[in-house]
């Protein structure tokens, strides 16, 4: 379980490090396009995330914000 | 940011240079030469057909035209979707009385140093950056107006 | 606890996470006048095969923008379920009688059928309300509240989210909190760990109210690698506490040489379990650890969405998941979704198929399938498509199955033989509508 702590903790600190990735303000029109969000569906994750939960062992883990069209 | 007129050529080859994208396509879109409008307050506005604050943005531009032309005022909006059809779609819905223009390779919004869409530049009489504004929030219209008025009562120096 | 374990903290945070996918909500590339309410609705049906686990449900939610970018979103989920689920007990060659959660009644199992306790017809109601806005000119923070409530199972929750952009919003940071406070009341009354199964009538081994706390930390980065890319990772904590027991649950007692289950002795004129069972028992806490990562993948169209999550708990148990899912569009009005999903979990420490006479009571036993060792697939397809007033409408369909086993090491005598472990196919069927 250690591991898995740091092996996240490494994870978020190495993206937090990605300052120079990424893309110009304007040139977001692929990011701002619904099926490129990082939930498309909320019905149909909130749907899978029940179903999982009720038959596995797992549940959650996912989705937040990010990605679009970065505006405003 | 100044536009620098002078040193326009060398930042369009460095931003050409920068713009992966340029390397297969034709010649960047439209330039844009503000001396053309020496004397007149040009309110540079970049926008796209995917950027959801354009549609409130863009009737308070009308409205701006409608209420400042005759001083002078200026308004231009620089598209940078990839493809004219889209910004097409965007203005039968949102039509503009303002004059547009085409920036698809983003060499205009990288000559501005653009930080985020839509981003608005209020240009004075003399060809100086007065304001810029990063967004555009209903609640701030009155802020981005002030900006405008400034402009048009700046004496131009000689 | 209804056999569904109702949760609603994934639900919960899902929606209130879902409403936080900063300013890219409503960015479809064809602007119209945006209209003030956003309305997302399904129907689903869930079915396992057999007598098992059937399920409808209708949801609905509707999110309303307010000016610069603040957003309400309320939602509603309505759930019907029917249908028989695995009691815990393993299958004999004779038949076999059980009393009832309830105690009022019994029912009895044929030789060689494995026990499935039909009693679950429960409807759920739950509603989930959050509020998010802008905070600065680079930040968001969203609050929600969820409740759920069945015919045994209450659910109170509240979540908060605080989200930052950087880099001129190519990475994004975010912290979400999730408390839950659920209180059980099972039908009958929530048994003692390890309580024998008693003759109909006979309560005397039945516990009050229950409750269950909830605590779940997320923490994520989200970050654009180029045009066409973005990624994500998180990592959750959750920490459960309270009764954490599944109150319908039971472990056949066996005769510690032949794996069959011991008989058990009725009074004339009673009605009562054939055999010995006994009342599951779980820890009453639970701390699991995930870590998540996903990435979506424009290509001339076509969107490849990959996630992968590993999950570790105190309760001994690991699982991987693996979901793919592929948006091919038709035109510019239509698309196909096929989706793969793969899972695998082992066995929770103190998963047991049976309870051997013959050993020490262990300090804590279920043959819940759910905490047992088992992988799953799930493959399905999806169409979509834009209706003519430019809303959109879509299907899936999909195929889950469970194939487990049971760690050879717990099988005795006459249980070798036997299949034991409850493998699952279900399907899933979900009609989409937003407008």
């Amino acid at each position: 379980m250690k591991r898995t702590v740091g092996v996240g903790a490494m994870t978020i600190l190495l993206c937090t490090g990605c300052s120079s990735m990424g893309v110009e303000p304007w040139e977001r029109d692929v990011l701002a396009k619904q099926e490129m969000q990082l939930t498309t569906d909320e019905i149909e994750a909130a749907t899978d995330d029940h179903i999982y939960f009720s038959k596995e062992a797992s549940s959650g883990g996912r989705g937040f914000g990010g990605g679009g069209c970065g505006c405003n | 940011m100044r536009p620098l007129l002078p040193k326009k050529a060398i930042l369009m080859i460095w931003a050409f240079a920068l713009c992966p994208i340029a390397w297969s396509e034709t010649p960047p879109g439209e330039d844009l030469d503000l001396a053309d409008y020496t004397g007149k307050v040009v309110v540079v506005d970049f926008w796209a057909s995917w950027c959801v604050p354009c549609r409130r943005s863009f009737p308070w531009l009308n409205s701006m035209n409608d209420r400042y032309a005759k001083d002078g005022l200026v308004i231009i909006g620089i598209n940078v979707d990839r493809e004219r059809e889209s910004a097409a779609e965007f203005l039968q819905d949102f039509p503009a009385d303002f004059e547009i223009r085409y920036d698809k390779n983003g060499v205009l919004a990288k000559r501005f140093d653009v930080q985020g869409m839509p981003s608005s530049f209020v240009i004075g009489r003399d060809g100086q950056t007065r304001a810029r504004h990063l967004g555009f929030k209903v609640r701030r219209q009155d802020e981005y107006e002030a900006a405008i008025i400034a402009a048009l009562q700046q004496e131009v120096a000689e | 606890m209804s056999q569904k374990e109702t949760h609603s903290i994934s639900v919960a945070l899902a929606a209130a996470t879902c409403t936080l996918l900063g300013s890219g909500i409503s960015a479809t590339v064809d602007a119209q006048e945006e209209p003030a309410w956003d309305f997302n609705t399904s129907l689903l049906y869930y079915g396992e095969d057999g007598d098992r686990v059937k399920d409808f449900s209708v949801s609905a939610i509707a999110r309303r923008m307010f000016i610069d970018d603040r957003y309400l979103t309320l939602g509603l989920t309505i759930d019907g379920l029917t249908g028989a689920t695995p009691s815990g007990a393993i299958r004999q060659d004779v038949a076999q009688t059980f009393t009832r959660p309830s105690g009022n009644a019994a029912y009895s199992v044929a030789a060689g059928v494995l026990p499935l306790d039909d009693t679950f017809k429960d409807t759920r109601l739950a509603l989930t309300a959050g509020w998010q806005q802008p905070v600065g000119d680079t930040s968001q923070v969203s609050v929600g509240a969820s409740a759920s409530k069945e015919y045994d199972y209450l659910h109170l929750g509240v979540n908060a989210k605080f989200a930052r952009d950087f880099n001129q919003r190519n990475t994004t940071v975010s912290a979400g909190i999730a408390l839950s406070m659920d209180s059980l009341d099972p039908v009958g009354g929530a048994p003692a760990p390890f309580s024998p199964m008693l003759d109909v009538g006979d309560t005397s081994n039945r516990l009050g109210d229950q409750d269950k706390d909830v605590l779940d930390i997320v923490l994520g980065v989200s970050q654009v690698i180029s045009r066409d890319l973005v990624v994500q990772a998180n990592y959750s904590y959750s920490k459960s506490d309270g009764y954490l027991t599944d109150p319908y649950k039971v472990l056949s007692l066996v005769d510690g040489t032949s794996g069959d289950t011991l008989l058990r002795s009725i009074a004339p004129g009673v009605d009562g379990p054939s055999h010995q069972f006994l009342f599951e028992s779980r820890p009453g806490e639970r701390t699991k650890h995930s870590i998540f990562g996903q990435a979506k993948y424009y290509m001339n169209g076509k969107v490849l969405d990959a996630s992968y999550r590993y999950m570790s708990d105190d309760w001994e148990i690991d699982s991987h998941t693996v979901d793919l899912r592929y948006r091919i569009p038709f035109g510019a009005n239509r698309y196909l979704e096929p989706h793969l999903r793969f899972y695998t979990q082992t066995d929770a420490e103190f998963y047991r198929l049976s309870i051997p006479d013959s050993l020490p009571l262990p300090g804590h036993a279920s043959a819940d399938y759910r905490l047992g060792n088992f992988d799953a697939i799930t493959a399905g397809l999806k169409y979509g498509w834009r209706t003519r007033n430019d809303n959109e409408m879509s299907v899936r369909i999909e195929g889950y199955r469970q194939t487990g086993s049971v760690p050879a090491d717990q099988l005795i005598g006459n249980q070798v033989s036997r299949d034991n472990f409850p493998d699952l196919n279900a399907i899933i069927v979900q009609f989409g509508y937003r407008f």
